[in-house]
């Protein structure tokens, strides 16, 4: 075990040219987990902590259909989505509906006995598969860029994300249920007064948040390696996100994402990688809330 | 009414009677029960948790929720074993500095903590148990974490169990201690501040500095309740950060009932004595075992399942924990005969 905190003795420009692409990578995964993350908090005003655990439990489904199926990764995700959106409505109308309008700590307790239900479920059904990955057509396969190389599911990864997030943008931007989220957003009464059945756009919200998690997990599955307790720190790495982007903004949590991203990865490669890097996640979030406690671009209020 | 008054009012009432009942028997069980392991690690365990739980609870109780109170647990185990281990004072006076260290970095941390919303907090007292855990493992040539040592114990755990009436007297006196501080004014100010912060502070309550008090005093029985912890197992290492460490106070007070005095240790007394004795119970879910090939042992992730669901059921149902249970059941037993003379009635 290193004693010291030592520097990496070689740090190459084209190092941290690699370092920041996988960065980028790595914070598109995060961006949509934040994403997810955001809208519901952004129309339900909940803070969902189990939001890492719907990451792991979606990189495990996409990675039984890959194997059992046969299917290919990139079409399983929307298996994945799908699948996790009716947890994740699950969830929101056998538990988190049950608790609305009473003390705010009462999220928190919540989320933690469905991560206590999520991790254990797994570690029974999927404890052989520890450190697995989503196996890939495109694995292995690389292209250069400049001095560097990336590997093909990197740029698919982001290329999905894009997708997705467009995606997103033009559900919440030009259908009625967009109209209907952003309204019961502002406004929780007056869109109840408008004939909005709130408690719908609650389910259909969490549905959205929970399929960007799932789609978040097959994609973290084809590039890392998982398992299932792999859910916590994606979930303190989308709040870290949120805090730098501001809560309820999904351009701040897309900013956010690729920083946080980029960040991490440069700081893991300079500092040497290991211990440091979750570290480094939570000094920077502490710094942050210590300066202004709302975030970066946080409004004031809220 | 003033607060000495009011004090003695509470030692006139009737709940101290049951208390002092209630630690008369607590006091007689290992007469009783003379099984070391039984004494020397489930009961201490219940009352070194009992501390821990009230001291996550009293925080709460100022509208703050730690998911990283483990961290000034293991301060608190650390900073007394090795104060013990390196400077040859005596345990129990490393038990009580260990305290302290951990209120002195619980202040430091409260200062960037008060003026978060819950979210936001619980977000960063996590982060803090996971950095404090980067921290050990860097310098464990320092804290020597990653193996672990064995503790200076304070006093003999086998018959006539003399530890656990050292912790069964720590126990009385640190639940006092915070029964005092919630009837007192500083109680009425972390009760204010939960229930409508800006009314509080629209009343003249310094929301912040109240909040920081609240959150060096629960730092300070975490830490002691980490220091005793560490005396109970005898052993100390890193995994005492672990994040079920910090969900473990939150559950009880949750499942006990929060913000209640009884509830953490009701809580306490339940946990405990799940994780004690259920893995007794763990041959018999072999038949089990074919359905979840991958699994060694279905026991403990099927016990952890349960209680997910067992948390999420009490915060749906019993919001106010299982003490709310007994409160009615004591409630119906005192007002059965006016019931009976009412159903009469309306026959």
């Amino acid at each position: 075990m290193r004693k010291y905190l030592k520097l990496s003795p070689m740090i190459t420009s084209s190092g941290l040219e690699q370092a920041f692409l996988f960065g980028v990578a790595n914070g598109c995964i995060y961006i949509l987990l934040a994403t997810g993350l955001n809208l519901i908090f952004g129309v339900m005003k909940l803070v969902n902590f189990a939001h890492g655990q719907l990451l792991m439990v979606g990189a495990f489904i996409t990675y039984e259909v890959t194997t059992l199926a046969g299917l290919n990764p990139y079409l399983a995700i929307l298996v994945a989505m799908g699948s996790v959106a009716l947890i994740g409505m699950g969830m929101e109308k056998f538990a988190f509906s049950r608790i609305r309008g009473t003390e705010k700590l009462n999220e928190i307790f919540i989320s933690l006995g469905l991560i206590y239900v999520f991790e254990n479920l797994a570690t029974l059904l999927w404890v052989n598969n520890y450190n697995i990955r989503i196996p890939s057509p495109l694995g292995g396969l690389s292209v250069a860029v400049g001095e560097v190389t990336i590997g093909y599911d990197r740029l698919v990864a982001m290329g999905i994300v894009i997708v997705i997030l467009v995606g997103l943008v033009f559900l919440t931007k030009r259908t009625k249920i967009g109209l209907a989220m952003r309204a019961t957003s502002q406004k929780t009464d007056a869109a109840k007064l408008m004939g909005i059945n709130v408690d719908r756009v609650y389910l259909f919200t969490f549905a959205i948040g929970a399929a960007l998690a799932g789609a978040s997990g097959a994609l973290y599955g084809i590039l890392n390696p998982f398992y299932p307790t792999i859910g916590a720190l994606p979930t303190i790495k989308a709040f870290a996100i949120i805090i730098l982007g501001g809560l309820g903004s999904i351009p701040g949590a897309v900013v956010g994402g690729l920083l946080y991203g980029i960040a991490e990865n440069m700081t893991s490669y300079i500092v040497g990688g290991g211990t440091w890097q979750d570290a480094i996640a939570f000094i920077l979030l502490i710094a942050v809330l210590v300066v202004k406690p709302t975030g970066i671009f946080g409004e004031k209020g809220e | 009414m003033e607060y000495g008054t009011k004090i003695l009012a509470l030692f006139r009432s009737k709940k101290t009677i049951y208390a002092s009942i209630v630690i008369a028997l607590v006091a007689a069980l290992p007469v009783v029960v003379r099984s070391p392991f039984i004494v020397g690690q489930v009961f201490t365990l219940m009352l070194v948790f009992a501390i821990y739980a009230s001291s996550w609870n009293l925080l709460a109780y100022s509208g703050q929720g730690s998911l990283g109170h483990a961290a000034f647990l293991g301060i608190g185990g650390f900073a007394s074993s090795l104060l013990a281990l390196r400077t040859g004072m005596p345990p129990i006076v490393g038990l009580i500095l260990g305290g302290f260290v951990s209120a002195a970095i619980g202040f430091l941390i409260g200062l960037a903590c008060v003026r978060l919303k819950a979210w936001f907090l619980a977000m960063v007292t996590f982060g803090f148990s996971v950095i404090i855990v980067t921290i050990m493992i860097q310098y464990d040539s320092v804290f020597g974490g990653v193996v672990g040592f064995p503790t200076i114990p304070i006093a003999s755990q086998v018959f006539p169990f003399p530890f656990f009436y050292a912790t069964l007297a720590i126990t009385v006196v640190s639940i006092l201690a915070i029964v005092l501080i919630m009837k007192s004014k500083f109680g009425l100010a972390f009760k204010a501040i939960r229930e409508n912060e800006l009314e509080a502070k629209m009343s003249g309550i310094n929301a912040a500095k109240y909040r920081l008090i609240a959150f060096v005093i629960s730092t300070f029985f975490a830490g002691l309740a980490g220091g005793l912890y560490a005396q109970t197992t005898l052993f100390i290492q890193n995994s005492i950060f672990e994040a079920s460490n910090s969900f473990l106070p939150l559950i009880m007070s949750v499942i006990g009932g929060l913000s209640t005095i009884e509830g953490p240790i009701i809580g306490s007394v339940i946990i405990v004595s799940i994780n004690s004795f259920l893995p007794l119970t763990d041959k018999y879910l072999q038949p089990l075992s074919p359905l979840f090939p991958g699994v060694s042992n279905v026991g403990p992730p099927l016990r952890l399942l349960g209680l997910g669901i067992f948390l999420i059921l009490v915060v749906i149902f019993l919001p106010k924990g299982v003490i709310s249970l007994l409160h009615k059941g004591y409630d119906y037993l005192r007002s059965e005969p006016t019931k009976t003379v009412k159903s009469n009635g309306k026959a």
